[in-house]
């Protein structure tokens, strides 16, 4: 058996919603996989694009961005705009063959704990499938620069 | 007599100096741009074009180039240099205005500190300059007083003979006798004549304007405003020309490590200049337009006591709103 | 011809008449397939005025130039109806007062060049909505569909291809009229969000961070595509995105002055197929 690949991920979490809901899942003691390194922000209206590229840029196999369910916002329509916004973004990213499976969207309140521990589990559980994100890393790797993540 | 070098025999040089250990690149046509490039065999050349779009420049000093990699400790820093890459190398059918262009940046690189990059790649490689039988609407060598068969900067030129049959061979440097001492067995005596190389009418007068250039009255003159009206203010002049030579120095990484290295920089940027102030003292493309012309044929001939510009017209051929050096040296000439 | 000795007349009238400051439009380049922009201030100047199917640059990111237009006087410009679209967007931006602008619009089908009515961007919007309607040719170049029918990997292959020829010489973003920005992402360093380099790591992030911002609001001019010296198909990324916002949001960029920005608004019931 080789080794299982474990997968990098980067989650973009709203701290409102689902960073409360990642709260839940710690608080309420529920297992989930080690492999996301959670990164908290006041509103997905702040997730700007440029995060997800810095992210793959230093290495991540996958990007998670996460926030509260449309109509939940904290800011009353900071979600709405990053939808939109991740709509396009993703239809891009899809373009220049970054694909979309790498890059998953979700809505988490702070409620869902158990949500939060499940959608963390499946991303890992398909990323992993995915295997490395090779073509970018070959890429990071040809710049001699430090992939740190 | 003179030697001659049959194109048939082209896929027999380059494996002779393949073996030689040399790498060989020419002129190649991509699906999308022409440039020199590496080369496996006498088919991947290409010497149909007048001028490969990319200058030979980026084989001396590339566009991205890592120098130093560092690791910042609790009580120390630690760096590690690269090195130049080394590997003797041949460019088989250089352009003349490209190969004048690196003797035109040698004393720049080698002046205070002597850039082992450049040096190192122009010691490991012999330029083979191939005279100019074509030229284009843009190609303007002859008005920066070189020759399409200018021998500046080549250890080789070869003149074209008729119906594309070869070249004959005039060695120029040591460095050219030895590289084609390897492929002596494939020249052959002939007196087959050259074909005359192309005529590339003079498009202005460099005297005159290298004189209203360094008259300091014309610094402040309106012309500088109205002939760069039009420009953008991006790099591809800069970035395709054979002797322009602005770099940046750009640490990529993190608080604890990266990587220095060393980019192409243009002088059309407005950040090219730009202080951590917000002070910029070319603020405005005019300026930054004068700056890209006076160096060339005002700070730089004085300084090094040659005209920076070695007449590829790649800036004005490429230019998105069709300016460059041979219209704005025309205007001045007519002014 | 006829379209231009008549646009000339107008320009020169408009001009004495103090109508207008200036007039944005094109002289013979370098070569005679060749235009340049030209500024025209004087009657004289009006004579060099050149209009023909080989007028394409779109000229409207001149009027955004610094100073340009803060006197508050009319600036005249020619444009295509891409270019009118570029108008109404610098204006739903706020980098521009349409009224500021008085149009000469002209369109060409093969070597034929015809003017168009309406010297305001707002008389253009009917000829605008159907453009709509009836989206350009390129919307249906055969490269944009082959690269769809590819799978993730042969699409990274493509572009890692195409962008691995970038300088970053930037004459994409300085061609571009919806490039306006004081200071580039790519040009601000604290922190350094882009690689600077060109290596095809650093390329591949601007490209991308290119085409997410002119997202919705890409008018497919081409000035971007004819500018680049490396031949990058840029077009056709643009042109994705356009048609990402319209299939998505019913978005076409520049139809209006008062339109609001794709990615500046949204409707509570966009679609979100793809959220977990």
């Amino acid at each position: 058996m080789s080794e299982l690949f474990e997968p990098k991920i980067v989650a973009f979490v709203c701290t409102y919603c689902t960073y409360a809901g990642a709260d839940l899942a710690g608080t309420s003691r529920l297992k989930y996989a080690p492999n996301v390194r959670i990164v908290r922000l006041p509103c997905t209206g702040r997730i700007s694009p440029m995060f997800i590229l810095k992210a793959l840029q230093k290495g991540a196999d996958g990007v998670l961005v996460s926030g509260c369910h449309p109509g939940d916002c904290h800011f009353t329509h900071g979600n709405y705009h990053a939808r939109r916004r991740w709509m396009v973004f993703r239809a891009l990213l899809d373009f220049t063959g970054i694909s979309p499976e790498r890059v998953k969207f979700s809505w988490i309140s702070a409620a869902e704990g158990s949500k939060f521990a499940d959608l963390i589990n499946s991303v890992t559980e398909d990323i992993r499938n995915l295997g490395p994100f090779d073509q970018y890393q070959q890429l990071i790797k040809e710049t001699e620069s430090p992939a740190t993540l | 007599m003179t030697r001659i070098l049959f194109s048939d025999k082209l896929d027999n040089c380059v494996a002779k100096w393949r073996s030689a250990g040399l790498a060989v690149i020419g002129p190649v046509q991509e699906e999308a741009i022409s440039r020199y490039a590496a080369v496996e065999k006498g088919t991947d050349f290409d010497f149909g074009t007048v001028l490969p779009d990319r200058s030979l420049k980026e084989l001396f000093f590339p566009q991205t180039e890592p120098m130093l990699r560092y690791t910042i400790k609790k009580n120390e820093i630690d760096t590690a240099d690269f090195t130049p890459p080394q590997g003797k190398r041949i460019i088989f059918g250089a352009r003349a205005c490209d190969a004048s262009g690196l003797e035109i940046d040698d004393p720049l690189f080698g002046w205070d500190y002597k850039d082992e990059f450049w040096f190192q790649r122009r010691n490991e490689s012999v330029i083979v300059t191939i005279a100019c039988t074509k030229a284009d609407d843009f190609c303007m060598c002859t008005s920066l007083k070189l020759e399409p068969d200018s021998t500046k900067g080549a250890d080789v030129l070869l003149r074209p003979i008729d119906k594309n049959k070869g070249w004959l061979v005039e060695e120029l440097t040591d460095r050219g006798r030895e590289a084609f001492a390897l492929i002596s067995e494939y020249l052959q005596e002939s007196s087959e004549p050259a074909l005359p190389t192309v005529v590339v009418p003079e498009k202005f007068n460099l005297d005159a304007c290298v004189t209203w250039l360094k008259n300091p009255e014309n610094f402040e003159s309106k012309f500088w405003k109205e002939i760069s009206m039009r420009c953008i203010g991006c790099a591809s002049c800069t970035y395709l020309c054979p002797t322009c030579h602005c770099f940046d120095i750009q640490d990529e990484g993190d608080t604890y490590s990266g990587i220095r290295r060393k980019n192409w920089d243009s002088c059309s940027f407005a950040l090219f200049t730009m202080h951590t102030s917000g002070h910029n003292p070319r603020s405005t493309q005019s300026a930054r337009w004068r700056q890209r012309i006076m160096h060339k044929f005002n700070y730089f001939p004085g300084k090094f006591t040659v005209n920076s510009c070695s007449g590829c017209g790649r800036c004005s051929r490429q230019c998105p709103v069709d300016m460059g050096i041979t219209e704005t040296l025309q205007a001045i000439s007519n002014l | 011809m006829i379209t231009q000795e008549r646009y000339r007349t107008t320009v020169k009238e408009l001009l004495a008449n103090g109508s207008i400051k200036m007039a944005i439009g094109y002289k013979p380049g370098s070569t005679p397939d060749r235009r340049r922009p030209l500024f025209i201030r004087t009657s004289e100047e009006a004579e060099q005025l050149v209009l023909d199917s080989t007028c394409v640059q779109n000229l409207s990111g001149y009027l955004v130039s610094e100073g340009l237009l803060s006197d508050e006087k009319r600036v005249g410009i020619f444009l295509r109806p891409e270019g009118v679209r570029s108008i109404n967007i610098l204006a739903a931006e706020y980098q521009l007062n349409a009224d500021q602008i008085v149009i000469f619009g002209f369109d060409s089908t093969g070597r034929e060049v015809r003017p168009l009515d309406g010297r305001s961007a707002r008389e253009f919007s009917g000829l605008l909505n159907e453009l709509k309607e009836k989206p350009l040719q390129i919307y249906k170049e055969p490269l944009l569909e082959r690269i769809e029918k590819m799978n993730a990997k042969e699409r990274f292959d493509f572009w890692q291809e195409e962008f691995s020829r970038c300088i970053k010489c930037y004459a994409c973003r300085q061609a571009c009229p919806m490039c306006y920005c004081r200071r580039c992402i790519v040009d601000s360093n604290q922190p350094q969000w882009v690689n600077t380099s060109s290596h095809t790591l650093g390329n591949f992030e601007w490209n991308i961070v290119r085409a997410f911002h002119l997202s919705g609001r890409c008018v497919q001019c081409g000035n971007c595509d004819r500018a680049c010296p490396v031949n990058i198909p840029l077009r056709l990324i643009n042109q994705r995105m356009a048609n990402e916002v319209l299939d998505g949001f019913d978005h076409f960029a520049g139809l209006s002055a008062t339109q609001e920005p794709v990615l500046a608004s949204f409707k509570k019931d966009d679609t979100e197929t793809f959220i977990l």
